[in-house]
């Protein structure tokens, strides 16, 4: 027993030893070196980097003292100070309550310390997250000032940006915004109408155009503006490229629109941004001239992983406000926690906020490795998943309060509206299923290639081997990637789930190699294919975060952890079924697919712009 | 007895059949079944012209007014202030029942009424044809035994109710549940008449929508209106705008033929204005037309803007731009494509054609008029101004008739021969509606 606790210990300074390598990472300026890791990559291998996610990753006690410190004052001030329903209400934020919040240092929360930030590493972030999403209009300001707006400047930034912009920005003196979006460009950079023209004396752009739904547009006095630049090719031709600009309010010719008004997080403040011949000193462009795309795209992959666990903290409070409601009102001289139906609800909550929650500390770990690992595909996978769960969870909360829920005076129908935003931005989902599909097959399509090449040549022993090795399949040869056993990554509790998993990925490889064989690289147009494989990669990614949590619950002996085991079963059985069911879609003339008939439904429907079936009134006598 | 039903069966389907062969390989009405059957036996005790045929004839004006009148046409020229509207035909039609008690001349009667329908506007009113069948008797002319339905019992009767029918099939009236009452009460269920409403009943409701592109039924009568359905009615594409860049001059010219001010209409999509936009002045582009469009009985004439298709060569290939989506890669860097088991494409030759810009509705078809209209589209495409315009107008050699009568009613009363022709045209333009 205590060489065990030994071992778990020397683990765990070794972890703390790779944190703090991390910690000084972090500070190093953004390179592009290859990726390390690669876990969800290799997945489409139908291989399980298990040294990227066993065991789950960890902080050490000192940084966990800390952010506890930290934690619970921004917690007492969020519980006790912050008026959530006002802030809906009146559409703004007080600003006693931007003070506070800046005097806190939310504002700098990943801004290096020697800028005047809190320095915190991608796990401290996700924690603090799950605090600030109590109020979604807060999450969304503080988000679009620090995950977006100044997260440029971190990456891409030179010494004397970073020495202008953070220590202002990490106050809070500052406040970013990040101005990408237009009228006819959303994820079509191709698009972008704002310019950016160099004035004669060589030292100015000149910068016109609009960008709308910028969050912060009207509060910023520092924006990240993307615009059109021309640029000299190598060889010569004069091209259009995007490149990044710092733009400070104060270099003129900046306007907002009036706040927008929205469905949801509406007191965060969305308008539209005008520059009209505003003038940014060369110094100002961010990176490269023309290599703003880079930015934009680096900027838009780094931010994602913080959703899980802000979803997640505000699924736990959510969990509690219905509890509480669920035993104490009473019908039938029952309460309602005691029927069936009320409780299957409360299990799906537990289950997709552990999920989340386990997959987004995952990502966080995975990212605070050293390395600059590229976990843009788990960061995707955490946005998606948690922002569905995040819109089903709320509103089967609202299902549980039933009618009251539905009414003004209980915050339910608030956060039903604020959570339907987490669907739409940093991406939509379905632009980021496409992402990860699409990259993931990249991957493997590059590594197959040789196969498939001499599987389309006719290489009879390539075609023997893939023959023999679906053969052998088909026979239900069970398959073991070495989750289990006896030095087994997972918790003998959990062999069952392991075992589901296993399976799951030997068989999505399989399909992988399948669709790169029938399609190739048109299956960038089988968008509904995509889907699937995106579906089923979520799925895995889950059941593997859960798997590893929860088999470090168990090891270390945290509190409840049966409980945890028993959310791990669950959630795998239920995933496994759905990534079944989506891997037998994926076969060809596979008769649950019904791409074909949905196809020729939506076209019909599009061509008339109408519901085309006949009202079932009418009569053609 | 059951034998005897299926003789009658048999019977009654081959009569049917070769009702249908015959009518689909001469081409005529329906009534022509048995122009030789016998008949005399039970006609009617009108007097009647021996050699009438069994179809409507249509009335002969210029010899009508001159020599005899057909028997009660006198009924249809009572309206005192010349108004033809149902209520006067209905008046006509309770006349002749009041005045006639014993129903004498009724099946000539009918054919009056039925030919007279279309002038009193109601030849597309279900309750007329009701009314009208129930001038017949009832009850006299259902057959009483097997032999009765064997051999066509009363036939002028019959065919006289089978025209009918046969005028309300023309302009598309479903029968309905009165229609079927009458009919069973006048002729029994075992009766041509009575077939051809059952196979009325089961095609019309099958025909009815088979139009995927369904023209209203009453069409605008202005050619304003018209143009812009008819604009509609060409174009796919939803999102395209019509524009009129030349109203006609006064209300008083809707007829069309005032070649001063004549109407132009155009209608043009955003993906051809897209188009044209990267049309290469360099390349003439052609107006072509007039070229014809029925809708209906109606014949209007259109013209197009279009260029011809560019060489291979000279075609810019659509290349994805490198940085283009912000989100994931629009193209994969793979080597090898779809495979063939998964392509479905079937091989198609397609002629290509080049593209069409725009398409107009004129007044009149000369240049004058038509280079208005490109001047009209010149404020929206400012790029029409540099491309050289070709006008390749043919002579009036593709209308049927003179431009101005594609736009108006077609005579009321056509000319005698032309009735059989119409019915067929009618008849084509109903299976496609």
């Amino acid at each position: 027993m205590s060489g065990c606790g030994l071992f778990l210990r020397s683990a765990a300074a070794a972890r703390l030893g790779r944190a703090l390598v991390a910690f000084t990472a972090s500070r190093r300026p953004l390179r592009t070196s290859p990726p390390s890791q690669a876990f969800a990559k290799e997945l489409f291998l139908g291989k399980i980097e298990k040294k990227e996610v066993f065991p789950f990753p960890e902080v050490s006690q000192d940084e966990l003292n800390e952010i506890n410190q930290f934690v619970g004052p921004v917690e007492k001030f969020f519980t006790e100070e912050v008026d959530s329903q006002k802030i809906d209400r009146e559409g703004k934020i007080p600003n006693e309550t931007l003070e506070k919040l800046k005097s806190l240092g939310l504002f700098g929360m990943q801004v290096p310390e020697e800028y005047g930030g809190l320095g915190l590493s991608n796990t401290m972030y996700a924690r603090l997250g799950e605090i600030i999403s109590l109020d979604c209009s807060i999450a969304v300001t503080l988000a679009a000032h620090q995950a977006i707006g100044l997260k440029g400047i971190i990456l891409a930034g030179s010494e004397e940006q970073k020495a202008r912009y953070l220590p202002k920005l990490a106050s809070g003196e500052h406040v970013a915004a990040f101005c990408l979006t237009e009228p006819a460009s959303g994820s079509d950079a191709a698009s972008i109408r704002t310019r950016a023209t160099l004035s004669e004396d060589k030292k100015h752009y000149v910068l016109n155009g609009s960008k709308v739904w910028i969050t912060n547009g009207g509060l910023a006095s520092v924006f990240t503006v993307f615009a059109k630049t021309e640029v000299v090719d190598s060889n010569g031709s004069v091209k259009d490229k995007v490149t990044a600009f710092i733009v400070e309010r104060d270099f003129g010719g900046i306007t907002s629109g009036k706040p927008e008004d929205k469905l949801g997080i509406r007191g965060s403040n969305t308008c539209e941004v005008h520059f009209e011949n505003t003038r940014v000193p060369v110094e100002n462009v961010l990176g490269e001239v023309g290599g703003g795309f880079k930015v934009a795209m680096n900027i838009l992959n780094s931010g994602r992983f913080s959703m899980g666990s802000a979803v997640a903290g505000m699924l736990k409070k959510l969990i509690e406000m219905t509890a509480e409601y669920a035993c104490t009102r009473k019908q039938f001289n029952r309460n309602l926690s005691e029927f069936g139906l009320i409780q299957e609800k409360f299990a799906l909550m537990a289950q997709k906020a552990y999920v989340m929650e386990s997959m987004a500390y995952l990502t966080a770990g995975m990212l605070d490795q050293p390395g600059f690992p590229d976990c843009s595909i788990e960061a995707a996978m955490v946005k998606v998943f948690s922002s569905e769960a995040a819109w089903q969870c709320v509103s089967e909360a609202l299902q549980v309060l039933g009618g009251s829920g539905y009414m003004r005076d209980y915050p339910y129908e608030r956060i039903l509206r604020d959570s339907r935003i987490l669907l739409i931005f940093e991406g939509t989902n379905e632009i980021l299923r496409m992402y990860i599909a699409l990259t993931g097959l990249q991957h493997a399509g590059r590594i197959l290639t040789a196969r498939v090449k001499q599987l389309k040549q006719g290489n009879v022993t390539t075609i023997m081997e893939t023959v023999s090795q679906r053969v052998r399949d088909s026979l239900g040869r069970t398959v073991d990637l070495g989750l289990t056993g006896k030095l087994g990554a997972v918790h003998p509790s959990m062999e069952d789930s392991a075992h589901k998993l296993e399976q799951n990925v030997h068989d999505f490889s399989r399909t992988v190699e399948t669709l790169l064989l029938r399609f190739g690289k048109t299956i960038v147009e089988e968008q509904l294919v995509l889907k699937r494989v995106a579906n089923i990669l979520i799925n895995l990614y889950g059941m593997t975060a859960v798997l590893s949590r929860a088999s470090r619950s168990i090891r270390v002996g945290l509190q409840n952890h049966d409980h945890e085991v028993l959310l791990a079963n669950i959630f795998c059985t239920e995933a496994y079924y759905q990534n079944l069911f989506a891997l037998s879609q994926l076969d060809k003339y596979s008769p649950e697919n019904l791409d074909e008939l949905i196809k020729k439904v939506s076209q019909q429907v599009l061509e008339k712009r109408a519901y085309v079936c006949a009202h079932p009134l009418d009569r053609t006598s | 007895m059951s034998w005897a039903q299926a003789i009658l069966l048999a019977r009654g389907l081959s009569r049917g059949w070769g009702g249908i062969c015959s009518t689909a390989l001469t081409g005529a009405p329906f009534s022509q079944v048995t122009p030789q059957a016998p008949r005399g036996l039970h006609c009617s005790t009108a007097a009647h012209q021996p050699d009438s045929p069994l179809v409507p004839r249509p009335p002969e004006p210029q010899r009508g007014l001159v020599k005899a009148l057909a028997p009660h046409e006198e009924l249809f020229r009572q309206a005192p202030d010349g108004v033809r509207d149902k209520a006067s035909f209905v008046q006509a039609v309770q006349n002749f029942t009041q005045y006639n008690v014993h129903k004498r001349g009724h099946v000539d009667f009918i054919y009056l009424a039925l030919r007279k329908m279309r002038e009193y506007g109601v030849e597309r009113d279900l309750a007329i044809y009701n009314l009208l069948l129930d001038i017949f008797p009832k009850e006299v002319f259902r057959p009483r035994n097997i032999f009765h339905s064997i051999f066509l019992h009363y036939p002028r009767q019959q065919e006289c109710g089978i025209a009918v029918l046969e005028q309300m099939e023309n302009h598309g009236v479903m029968p309905n549940k009165e229609t079927e009452f009458l009919l069973t009460q006048i002729f029994g269920r075992k009766s041509y008449p009575m077939l051809k409403f059952v196979r009325m009943k089961l095609w019309f409701t099958r025909f009815k929508n088979i139009n995927p592109f369904p023209v209203p039924r009453d069409l605008p009568q202005d050619p304003v209106d018209l143009a812009r359905l008819a604009l509609r009615h060409m174009e796919p594409d939803l999102s395209a705008r019509v524009t009129v860049y030349q109203m006609p001059l006064s209300k008083d010219s809707t007829d069309a033929t005032d070649p001063t001010e004549p109407h132009i209409i155009g209608i043009q999509s955003p993906d051809q204005q897209a188009a044209l936009a990267h049309h290469d002045p360099a390349h003439p582009i052609f107006v072509e037309g007039p070229f014809s469009l029925w809708l209906r009985d109606k014949c209007v004439y259109y013209h197009i803007l279009r260029a011809d298709l560019l060489p291979p060569e000279e075609r810019e290939v659509e290349e994805i731009p490198e940085e283009w989506n912000l989100y994931y890669p629009m193209q994969l860097d793979l080597a090898y494509g779809r495979s063939s088991w998964d392509d479905y494409e079937f091989n198609i030759d397609e002629v290509e054609e080049g593209p069409v810009f725009a398409i107009c509705m004129a007044g009149a078809h000369d240049q004058a008029t038509l280079a208005k209209w490109i001047q009209g589209l010149q404020e929206t495409n400012p790029t029409l101004a540099r491309i050289p315009v070709v006008f390749r107008l043919s002579a009036s050699s593709g209308e049927l008739l003179a431009s101005s009568s594609g736009l108006e009613e077609p005579p009321l009363t056509p000319p005698e021969g032309r009735e059989e022709e119409e019915n067929n045209q009618q008849r084509q333009q109903q299976s496609q509606s």
